[in-house]
């Protein structure tokens, strides 16, 4: 396929909790082309978590092909998985999952910490970062100092700052109210109009509603997978 | 990660918890302090005794002949048999010494062991329990004594066998208050009139005891008061510490030659120096260098796994910490240097303040007892690299565990 950001063959994840052995996913192949803003659905449970999670190398396949870039990751090793995750991936949690002894402007450099920039690129790059989700004079502030909204900006601010090839948000408006949910899928939207590439789980129809693909998991299998508007 | 920012961020870390990690440092700090102190002390020790009380005993590049060795402890019966067998040391072997010993500064005969006392005198005025030593004029050379106030014995004092006599500086003080005043005076030494030449210049104290309270008398009349069956030291003055050894072995053959001793017999006296005294000292402190690694190493052990404790007490609560970090991108490696570098960091730093803590109770010590410190620097590096090797022995376990967290497992850690 051309163009072609993420690939996975008959992706499956399987678990064994106590005695229950759990399928969270069956033979899942579907592909990602760059700049799409893909939504995955899905009851809980679904698998739709786990699918993320994998697409996010923090989680690894059970069985199954997973191809990011050209790269096939699921027979990466655990060195160079960190490395996909620092420099290829973004990801955005539902709660936030910042350090909240650090200020947002180091939280937001922590991936470049980790990629080995000097302190005056990360600082550069972490600033531009912060002022691209409108946070430019909160930089100082820690976790506690801010808002919900403002939490989840600093996130997705850390989530660019490494320029990954694939943004990934796990819920992202899951702990925020209405008013802010559409904030920062404003965000998400205009990163997405910039050329990011996305995919989103929730299980909100309007948050879907933003998306030109929506993929629907049942039971760890793809349900359906429909374009929502013809623009793409 | 670089190292410079794991280690800020361990800094960060611990001193965001002072009472927490000062609790932790406790065994480190307590036991490198123990470290620190006792070895300062044992070091102030040895430069005491080498410098003070072996040159106050005997007298500086000096060494004696005797009948009985100088000894610190006990002998064994065959041992003491042996030495009350040995003739005594005369005056004729002192003359011997000499001849044999041309260039030594000062070759000196005095009353040996044991010394005796007395009350001295002087009108109402009584100190007790003053040493009272019978010399030749040499002695005072070889002791180095200075006299605050009029002149040392002399030669004549000990041919017409005169009742003068030299004060040390105690008794001169509380008997009249001012040295000088002594001179001329008539003073009473057990139960005899001598009339004071001399006070001789202060020593001080070392270890609480005093060097200043003695009396000196020319020898022939110390013997015609307690007898000529005391026994007698020759003393020999060396004019620089080099010559001492080589004046020790050509002393020791012209005593075997005045003793008429065959080849292969033993000698019947003993040729003996300040070192005695020092060796004594050292074999004391060798000892206590055995003991104290092992109470050092039980502490440093103690204080080792209450840090690996803490450090996974730690690494418990900072689980998500080490899912953010591990979903952003860091590697095994990362975060293992992370916490070990925390670990290091905490354990230098208590052997930092164990150092500090070491260092005062030093000075405590010895500002408040007459036991004097010393700081060396080797031991303030074995205790800075005692406690950084802590925090590397007992930090590479919880680092790792840290390091192996699968991020999501420690994501989803509440």
């Amino acid at each position: 396929m051309p163009d072609c950001v993420i690939q996975t063959r008959e992706l499956s994840r399987e678990y064994q909790l106590g005695s229950e052995h759990i399928h969270a996913l069956r033979d899942v192949s579907f592909a990602i082309r760059r700049n799409e803003y893909v939504v995955i659905m899905g009851p809980s449970g679904s698998g739709k978590s786990t699918l993320l999670n994998v697409i996010g190398c923090l989680d690894s396949p059970t069985g199954g092909e997973y191809w990011l870039n050209g790269q096939e990751v699921s027979r990466m090793g655990d060195l160079a998985l960190a490395r996909v995750r620092n420099r290829e991936i973004g990801f955005v949690f539902q709660t936030f999952n910042l350090l909240p002894r650090a200020t947002a402007l180091h939280n937001v450099e922590l991936p470049l910490v980790y990629g080995g920039h000097s302190a005056r690129e990360r600082r550069l790059r972490a600033t531009e970062a912060l002022a691209r989700v409108g946070l430019a004079d909160r930089m100082d502030h820690r976790p506690n100092e801010l808002s919900g909204g403002q939490r989840q900006r600093v996130a997705i601010a850390r989530a660019l700052v490494s320029r990954p090839s694939i943004l990934l948000a796990d819920e992202p408006t899951g702990n925020l109210d209405s008013a802010t949910s559409q904030e920062i899928m404003q965000v998400f939207h205009r990163l997405h109009a910039d050329g990011q590439t996305i995919v989103l789980v929730t299980h909100e129809l309007d948050i879907a509603a933003h998306a030109q693909r929506v993929v629907t998991l049942r039971d760890g299998r793809i349900a359906s997978d429909e374009r929502t508007r013809s623009a793409a | 990660m670089p190292f410079f920012e794991a280690w800020r961020l361990a800094f960060r870390v611990i001193l965001s918890n002072k009472l927490r990690s000062f609790f932790t440092l406790l065994g480190i700090i307590v036991s490198v302090g123990f470290l620190v102190a006792v070895v300062a002390i044992i070091q102030g020790m040895n430069a005491y005794v080498k410098e003070n009380i072996a040159g106050a005993v005997i007298g500086t590049n000096a060494f004696q002949v005797r009948r009985t060795p100088i000894t610190i402890g006990l002998l064994d019966d065959e041992q003491v048999r042996i030495i009350q067998r040995r003739p005594r040391i005369t005056r004729r072997d002192a003359a011997a010494v000499g001849r044999a010993l041309p260039e030594a500064r000062a070759v000196a005969l005095q009353s040996g062991w044991p010394t005796p006392s007395s009350d001295v005198r002087y009108r109402n005025q009584r100190v007790g329990d003053v040493l009272v030593f019978g010399v030749t004029p040499p002695y005072q050379t070889v002791q180095d004594y200075r006299f605050t106030a009029g002149t040392p014995l002399t030669d004549p004092d000990i041919r017409e066998r005169r009742y003068v006599c030299a004060l040390g500086f105690e008794v001169a003080d509380k008997l009249f208050g001012n040295p000088a005043l002594a001179i001329g005076r008539k003073i009473r030494v057990a139960g005899r009139e001598f009339t004071v030449k001399g006070v001789i210049a202060q020593k001080g104290r070392v270890l609480g005891q005093s060097f200043d309270g003695f009396v000196l008398l020319p020898l022939s009349t110390f013997e015609s008061i307690y007898g000529r069956r005391k026994t007698t030291v020759i003393s020999v003055k060396m004019n620089h510490a080099e010559a001492v050894a080589p004046g020790m072995s050509r002393a020791e053959e012209a005593m075997r030659l005045a003793h008429r001793l065959r080849p292969g017999e033993e000698n019947d006296f003993t040729v003996d120096k300040a070192d005695a005294l020092v060796e004594f000292w050292r074999n004391l402190t060798r000892v206590l260098f055995t003991v104290i690694p092992a109470v050092v190493a039980i502490g440093i052990v103690v204080g080792g796994i209450v840090i690996m404790n803490i450090m996974l007490m730690s690494v418990n609560e900072r689980t998500r910490e080490i899912g953010i970090r591990k979903s952003l991108g860091a590697t095994r490696a990362d975060i293992r240097r992370q916490f070990l570098v925390e670990a290091i960091t905490l354990s230098t730093l208590g052997g930092a303040l164990g150092v500090a803590a070491g260092w005062i109770l030093a000075n405590i010590v010895s500002y408040v007892s007459p036991l004097p410190a010393r700081i060396t620097l080797w031991s303030v590096a074995v205790a800075l690299t005692l406690g950084a090797g802590t925090g590397i022995l007992f930090g590479v376990y919880p680092a790792t565990r840290a390091a192996r967290l699968d991020p999501i497992t420690a994501l989803r850690r509440e």
